[in-house]
């Protein structure tokens, strides 16, 4: 069985070394695999050759789009992540937060993983990374995918970003992130130790599979975990969201359209 | 094109037109390429507001956290991405995390709309980048010195690799309320160092403070 395994971390080292090998390259590096198959199921063969196609020809699982989530998220994320149990002190200042404090009102970005569901956003796709640019308050996130480290020690209203392919789910590990952002309208939060991991896996043409776990150990006492499915907006435009703050602290958001 | 770009010509970003020094911002010689004098051929009202605006730089609605507009938002010291997908170049900026998506399928432009970054539409005229503006709110002003736009702004930009490292910006401005003739501008676009990365920048005291919002 480690042998097998093995195997196939080989095969998948040669693949990324072929990179555009002339095709009697490919075709030897078939042959090879084909005259002497490892001792695994076939199916995860026929996967991998899958895999491999798709890698020689550049492409990635399609993840392009406006998508947007359940609109009950955004009130209260326990819609779509069951009851969060908190640590004792963190529940007495969960109970604490009002609405007027919410962070949205202040015209902060809404952090992840709320950006997710605060407002529609377009992915967008190269080989080395995946953008993701949100409506809401005109928030990005550039996410490298060619495995460089963590950039650690500034904290950001969206995080830092890193992600990776696992078949077909982009999974998005998150840290640095401010504990000035909240989950939702009704006041859950996390704090500035919350490490996230997001799977993004496209499910069919117009449905996209949200899923994301945040370890926080200073305010819960076990990860919360999200799953939601958006569905594809195929004739959207993600439009300018100007956020404005008034004297009182009331928050605006400008029409982008003439009255 | 892909890749984290940033003006060279960093006196634009303080006066577009030929200018001394002042403290904290350097000379520089004027980025306008027609008219050939280099000057902004303001109609004469439009060239009086222009003079306010000057001496009350601190209307400058950056300087409140608005966003840039076009062609501001290319000339400031912050780097800004440029990402080609399919049918789609996107413009990611530093300054403000403000962005434009540039639809290239040939989509018609949204109708009624009106944004400090504009709608726009971009096509290849050869190895051309061509992007056409509209739907600007009429608020933004061209650089800290107070040279403005109205709201009958119409922007053509033209992005053209002049090397490996290095981008050719022009943007034509017509905009006959406040122009006696459209004008084009041009600067360089240089390639960022590898390592270069986008850093959060937000702005939020500004946007506190609705009491400058321009009217």
């Amino acid at each position: 069985m480690s042998s097998t395994i093995r195997s196939d971390v080989e095969q998948d080292g040669a693949l990324r070394r072929v990179g555009n090998l002339p095709a009697w390259g490919v075709r030897a590096l078939l042959r090879r695999r084909i005259t002497n198959p490892p001792q695994a199921a076939s199916l995860h063969y026929i996967a991998l050759l899958m895999f491999m196609a798709a890698t020689l020809c550049g492409q990635q699982p399609d993840l392009r789009g406006i998508w947007k989530a359940p609109p009950a998220a955004n009130e209260n994320v326990e819609s779509v992540a069951g009851k969060i149990a908190y640590v004792p002190a963190a529940l007495a200042k969960k109970h604490a937060n009002r609405p007027d404090g919410d962070p949205e009102h202040r015209c902060l970005q809404p952090g992840i993983p709320r950006a997710n569901y605060s407002s529609p956003f377009q992915i967008f796709q190269t080989p080395d990374a995946v953008y993701i640019v949100y409506q809401d308050v005109h928030s990005y996130r550039v996410i490298p995918l060619d495995g460089r480290p963590h950039e650690d020690g500034i904290p950001l209203a969206m995080g830092d970003s890193r992600g990776r392919w696992e078949g077909n789910t982009l999974v998005v590990d998150v840290i640095s992130l401010t504990g000035e952002t909240w989950l939702d309208k009704a006041g859950n939060y996390h704090s500035d130790a919350a490490h996230v991991v997001e799977r993004y896996t496209r499910k069919d043409q117009s449905t996209l599979q949200y899923e994301s776990s945040i370890e926080d150990p200073k305010v819960f006492q076990k990860p919360v975990k999200i799953n939601m499915t958006l569905q594809l907006d195929s004739k959207g435009q993600i439009l300018e969201d100007e956020c404005v703050e008034d004297a009182k602290g009331s928050r605006h958001h400008v029409s982008p359209f003439k009255k | 094109m892909q890749g984290i770009w940033r003006n060279l010509q960093l006196s634009a970003a303080f006066n577009v037109e030929a200018h001394e020094e002042t403290y904290g911002a350097p000379a520089g010689l004027s980025v306008i390429v027609d008219p050939p004098d280099g000057k902004l051929p303001y109609l004469p009202a439009a060239r009086e507001k222009a003079k306010d605006n000057w001496e009350h730089r601190g209307r400058d609605p950056v300087g409140h956290c608005h966003m840039h507009g076009v062609p501001r938002v290319m000339v400031p010291p912050f780097p800004f991405r440029i990402i080609q997908d399919r049918d789609y170049v996107v413009m990611l900026h530093e300054t403000e995390h403000s962005l434009r998506i540039i639809p290239m399928d040939g989509r018609p432009h949204l109708k009624d709309y009106s944004s400090w970054d504009g709608d726009s539409r971009g096509h290849w005229e050869g190895d051309t980048l061509v992007i056409d503006v509209t739907g600007l709110n009429g608020k933004t002003w061209l650089d800290q010195a107070g040279n403005f736009v109205d709201e009958n702004e119409h922007v053509v930009e033209r992005l053209t690799m002049t090397g490996p490292n290095t981008i050719q910006y022009e943007a034509r401005v017509e905009d006959p309320t406040a122009y006696s003739k459209p004008w084009t501008m041009r600067v360089t676009l240089g390639r960022q160092p590898k390592k270069t990365e986008l850093i959060e920048y937000d702005c939020i005291e500004g946007e506190r403070d609705v009491v400058h919002y321009p009217k």
